[in-house]
């Protein structure tokens, strides 16, 4: 049993037309005995980027305050806000920073970026325990339902999804995924990102 | 078996754990108290390696005592969990970590809201409606997701209480004889004869 | 020679191991160090030297700010209103920067301390700046310790130990500022205070520092009344302001202005820094720009 796999809990991202989608279950578990089932592992950071934390839950709240931490001082510093790039190198800096004794998470980012000309990108990454980065142009996952979130995800996901189509897909991946996982589900969460708003909705899951 | 639950109702807070003290096989105490008032509206129930459990507490204890002094109010519960979060989860990635599990209760008198937080010793923290540590728990948790009511007065809450020391005692091997129960509400903290 | 302070400050440092969070004796250190590198300079380094006990360095530092740029807070019901004088520097100045900011404001008088906190302030601007360095420092550390935001008082508390320090030791000025927090907490709502170059502080429902103070003071006195909402604290605050700033009319070039309000839906602190462009639209609405007749009178 992986230490990993302690708390359990699992989240995804997907690309849609210039929008972006983020989700995870809401299980926080101590091995096979639940605890609660309104653990929060995804997080705002700003208005446009969503970072989701599955792993050690320990290391989910001390990774979320020093995150926090990190891009307040940006944010007022450089009196603007961090872009997507710019957070998935602060995340996988941060975490090589504990190459010898790790923080027991495998983080998520979702956000939409700024293009030169003044449009927007949608941005998904996922890293390691110990920082390196996956940029994906469809699909990233992570946590104790990783596998099962790969299979799902591979059967349903298409390109450019409108942002409704985009919640239904990403939506129906999880659920499935999780009901397949022991340590994950107990309730889930979803935001999809768009250019001029974030749409967050609870979904009805298996409660068993 | 160390056991300690915790759950919440209308506008207070009950927090339950056993009193005994034991070495190895042999029972040393039947009177001990593990539940500490850390400040005038919060209760903190501690279980774990024996050692660790009174010097962190003590430690946290101290330590949210100096804030009020030196501020005049206490920490909210929300931050002062949080503080304790930030203790044992800095204690895990240290030479001696402590192994110690905390049941954090109390009511915030600003927002007038009853708090729990459930707290082990990697420094998870939860917060939760209702919420148990030890072997207890495994029988504990789900009877309370029958019972438990979030608006529940503090008679209906103290039945509920009784139901769980009742199944614990009844399901568990080595159950506890006897158990300490404190309240915290909108008048602070007292304790409660079953 | 050396060898004998080397032999001082090593017995200096020992005590400061001990206390090494203690800003006090963080300065002591420095005073002590720099006694290392220059010995001969030593009597040259007092902050005060008079019979009557008065500290010459602080009342010179507050004696300056009473001249620099007025900052003018009020404390309502709902929320708390702050504006500051801006000292104009001349046409050349570039400040295009300044209007596309990034949470408002010009940054030379009003800053963001923290989500729920503006500070406003009087005196040298490089050592404001470097108090706000340390106030949003020291409140983001508070975040990461407790998970919430820092009380109001205790920042002032920290920001105060921090100037304090600078009274005590030779061979260093105090900084010379003062500072209005605004601010808002659960523990005591919506507050306003002052902090003086010596590190006292002092609560208050309507205050004012930097140049004319007396009279803005005079002014608040008469006209402040104990239940004032925002909308009419913001009021006072303007026309106070145009009555005790040296120009006839108010602008956007000489004013900063800032609102600490609570959010409606989610109970949280709403800290608004305005931009030019809202202080012009602002002063049109309490009626305070004043038509430049004498403009028209030239070009007919």
């Amino acid at each position: 049993m992986s230490i990993m796999d302690h708390n359990g809990g699992s989240v995804i991202a997907m690309v849609g037309k210039d929008c972006v989608a983020i989700a995870s279950d809401l299980r926080l578990g101590n091995q096979a005995l639940g605890i609660s089932s309104n653990f929060q592992r995804v997080f705002g950071i700003t208005d446009r980027i969503y970072l989701g934390l599955p792993g050690l839950a320990t290391d989910v709240n001390t990774l979320r305050e020093r995150f926090r931490f990190r891009v307040n001082m940006y944010t007022i510093k450089e009196e603007r806000e961090i872009e997507p790039e710019a957070f998935a190198h602060l995340v996988s800096s941060t975490l090589y920073e504990h190459r010898f004794g790790p923080y027991f998470i495998e983080p998520v980012i979702a956000g939409l970026s700024k293009t030169p000309t003044g449009g927007i990108r949608p941005f998904i990454a996922a890293t390691d325990l110990i920082g390196c980065i996956n940029f994906a142009k469809d699909f990233v996952v992570s946590g104790t339902a990783s596998s099962k979130l790969f299979g799902v995800a591979e059967g349903l996901w298409e390109p450019d999804l409108e942002p409704e189509d985009l919640f239904e897909t990403i939506s129906q991946t999880l659920l499935n995924a999780v009901d397949r996982d022991a340590f994950s589900g107990w309730g889930a969460v979803v935001h999809v990102i768009t250019k001029d708003k974030v749409i967050t909705r609870k979904l009805k899951a298996r409660m068993d | 078996m160390e056991t300690s639950f915790a759950l919440t109702g209308k506008g207070y807070v009950i927090v339950a754990a056993d009193t005994t003290s034991a070495r190895s096989i042999v029972k040393m105490k039947n009177d001990e108290d593990k539940i500490k008032t850390v400040s005038p509206h919060l209760l903190m129930s501690y279980s774990g390696e024996p050692g660790d459990t009174v010097q962190f507490a003590e430690y946290i204890e101290r330590n949210l005592r100096l804030y009020q002094i030196r501020n005049l109010y206490p920490l909210r519960p929300s931050a002062a969990a949080s503080w304790i979060r930030r203790s044992l989860a800095e204690s895990l990635r240290s030479r001696s970590p402590y192994s110690v599990n905390l049941l954090v209760g109390g009511y915030d008198t600003s927002t007038h809201e009853p708090k729990l937080y459930w707290i082990d010793y990697l420094g998870t923290v939860s917060e939760v409606p209702f919420a148990a540590h030890g072997y207890g728990s495994y029988f504990v948790l789900s009877l309370l997701d029958r019972y438990h009511d979030p608006e529940a007065p503090l008679e209906e809450g103290l039945a509920t209480l009784k139901r769980c020391i009742q199944e614990v005692s009844k399901r568990l091997i080595v159950s506890p004889e006897k158990y300490k129960v404190k309240v915290v509400d909108k008048d602070g903290v007292r304790e409660v004869e079953l | 020679m050396a060898r004998r302070y080397d032999s001082k400050i090593a017995k200096v440092s020992k005590v400061v191991h001990n206390y090494q969070y203690d800003i006090t004796f963080q300065v002591a250190q420095l005073y002590s160090r720099l006694k290392a590198w220059a010995p001969h300079c030593i009597l040259c380094f007092y902050t005060y030297n008079s019979l009557s006990g008065r500290l010459y360095q602080i009342e010179y530092a507050m004696e300056a700010i009473s001249h620099a740029g007025t900052v003018l807070g009020v404390l309502a019901k709902d929320g708390v209103v702050l504006a500051a004088e801006k000292k104009v520097t001349g046409k050349l100045l570039d400040l295009s920067g300044a209007k596309a900011g990034g949470y408002g404001g010009s940054g030379e008088k009003i800053f963001l301390l923290n989500s729920n906190m503006i500070g406003g302030v009087a005196g040298l601007t490089a050592d404001a700046n470097s108090l706000v360095n340390y106030a949003r420092s020291a409140a983001q550390r508070h975040l990461l310790a407790y998970n919430d935001d820092i009380p109001v008082e205790l920042l002032a508390q920290k920001l105060c130990d921090l100037k304090q320090g600078y009274t005590q030791f030779g061979g260093l000025r105090p900084f010379g500022v003062s500072i209005l927090y605004a601010g808002y907490d659960p523990h005591y709502e919506f507050q306003l205070y002052h902090s003086d170059p010596s590190g006292n502080y002092s609560g208050w429902k309507a205050t004012c520092i930097g140049a004319n103070n007396g009279t803005a003071q005079s002014l608040l006195k008469q006209e402040y009344k104990d239940d004032i909402v925002v909308k009419d604290a913001i009021g006072l605050v303007l026309r106070t302001m145009s009555k005790t700033m040296d120009s006839t009319t108010l602008s956007s070039e000489k004013l900063e202005f800032a609102v600490l309000t609570l959010d409606e839906a989610t109970k949280t602190p709403k800290a608004k820094i305005y931009r030019p462009a809202e202080i012009d639209a602002l002063l049109q609405t309490e009626g305070l720009i004043k038509k430049d007749d004498d403009a028209e009178m030239k070009s007919t």
